[in-house]
């Protein structure tokens, strides 16, 4: 911001243009809203995964695996798995925005979505091998 | 990228020591930044010794008899020396605030006075506001109406639309809460700050404007409104008890209610 500063480089253009920049990117609000619903979401569904945990403390695959074969429990596995990893990269994304700066900032934000992406995909990839695998195997 | 250290010329250094003339009864210690843009040298700070009973209560009292009477060169701005102008912000014992507004005796021990935080320097404690004066200017905070006023006088308010207007029209713009918040210390060049966008959400509540759409489509930004972290620096700081963090609370409002 300093056109004095020996670290940066001179600049010429005005305060107001720099001001407004390159205008709204006309985003953020969708961002603003599933940060909350996500956060609100994860607070009933952790719960209940938590409860369910120490339900099963100790049992054996063959019991884990029956109550993930049951629709309610793989539908609520693979939403908290999804919601899961979606708050992770809206949240992440923010930290990003905050110390990432320069030439790095557009990579590391790709970087998050690419990251978060593949960890949820693989847990739900791993909540439908739980719940369809006994029947796939004795089919 | 990611910077973790001070650049070199703003590694501060011990300064000059005046001590308080012989015969002072009631001395505080006051530690001063300075910084010159005349020659290369790295800031530093400065230490006056003040017999606080021969000067007025306040901060810039002090400052005003330090520059009086003991070192001329020390710089600062000041003009109304009561908290209406806006001039004297700066960051007295680490914490942004009108000079003229603080009691030296509500202080403990030695006092710390810093040119509001991460912003480019002038000379000792002026900073350099050139760009939150142009963010505000790029907000437009000026009333937009088509609507030909009545012929016969003034656009109307009630009283109850004229009341949202308060608690944003005393704002001064001395900038105290923009330069406290690490949102805008990070990404200043982006985020329009606290005092900007209360600002900007005195013209969207106020009830003759008719742009209030045009004014939430400009605010809609990753970075100028949406780098807000609700930190709730800019509030604790006000040296006017505003709550800007209030007012950009309700400017996300507005950009959810349109959108749901």
């Amino acid at each position: 911001m300093n056109a004095t500063s020996p670290t940066h480089h001179t600049v010429m253009r005005s305060q107001l243009g720099r001001a407004r920049g390159l205008g709204s990117g006309h985003s953020g609000t969708d961002h603003w809203i599933v940060e909350r619903v996500s956060a609100a979401s994860l607070l009933p569904l952790s719960g209940w995964f938590v409860i369910q945990m120490f339900r099963l403390g100790g049992e054996d695959y063959e019991k884990v695996a029956r109550w993930g074969g049951k629709p309610v429990n793989a539908t609520l596995l693979a939403a908290l798995v999804a919601t899961s990893f979606y708050h992770a990269e809206v949240g992440l994304q923010v930290i990003v925005d905050d110390y990432v700066h320069g030439k790095a900032h557009a990579p590391a934000k790709l970087l998050v979505k690419i990251g978060t992406g593949l960890l949820g995909l693989l847990g739900i990839f791993s909540v439908l091998k739980l719940a369809l695998g006994r029947t796939a195997a004795k089919g | 990228m990611v910077e973790l250290k001070l650049p070199r010329n703003s590694t501060v250094g011990k300064g000059q020591f005046f001590p308080a003339p012989a015969g002072s009864k009631n001395v505080r210690t006051f530690k001063i930044y300075r910084w010159t843009p005349d020659d290369d040298s790295n800031p530093v700070m400065d230490t006056y010794e003040i017999d606080i009973d021969s000067i007025g209560p306040m901060v810039l009292d002090a400052l005003i008899h330090i520059k009086n009477d003991v070192d001329p060169t020390l710089t600062f701005r000041r003009s109304c020396r009561e908290g209406i102008c806006g001039s004297c912000a700066m960051n007295i014992d680490g914490e942004n605030t009108l000079a003229c507004l603080k009691p030296v005796r509500d202080m403990q021990g030695d006092i710390l006075i810093n040119p509001l935080p991460h912003m480019p320097i002038v000379k000792d404690l002026v900073s350099n506001l050139d760009g939150a004066y142009a963010q505000l200017r790029s907000i437009e905070p000026w009333m937009k109406a088509d609507s030909a006023p009545p012929p016969d006088g003034e656009r109307l308010q009630s009283p109850e639309e004229r009341a949202k207007l308060d608690g944003m029209w005393e704002c001064i713009l001395c900038f105290c809460c923009t330069t406290s918040c690490p949102s805008y210390w990070w990404n200043g060049d982006r985020y329009l700050g606290p005092a900007t966008l209360l600002a900007a959400y005195r013209w969207i509540a106020d009830s003759r404007d008719e742009h209030q759409g045009d004014r939430l489509d400009a605010l809609e930004d990753t970075f100028k409104l949406y780098a807000c972290r609700t930190i709730m620096n800019c509030t604790q700081t006000c040296p006017k008890g505003l709550n800007p963090a209030k007012a950009i609370g309700r400017i996300k409002e507005l950009q959810v209610e349109r959108k749901l």
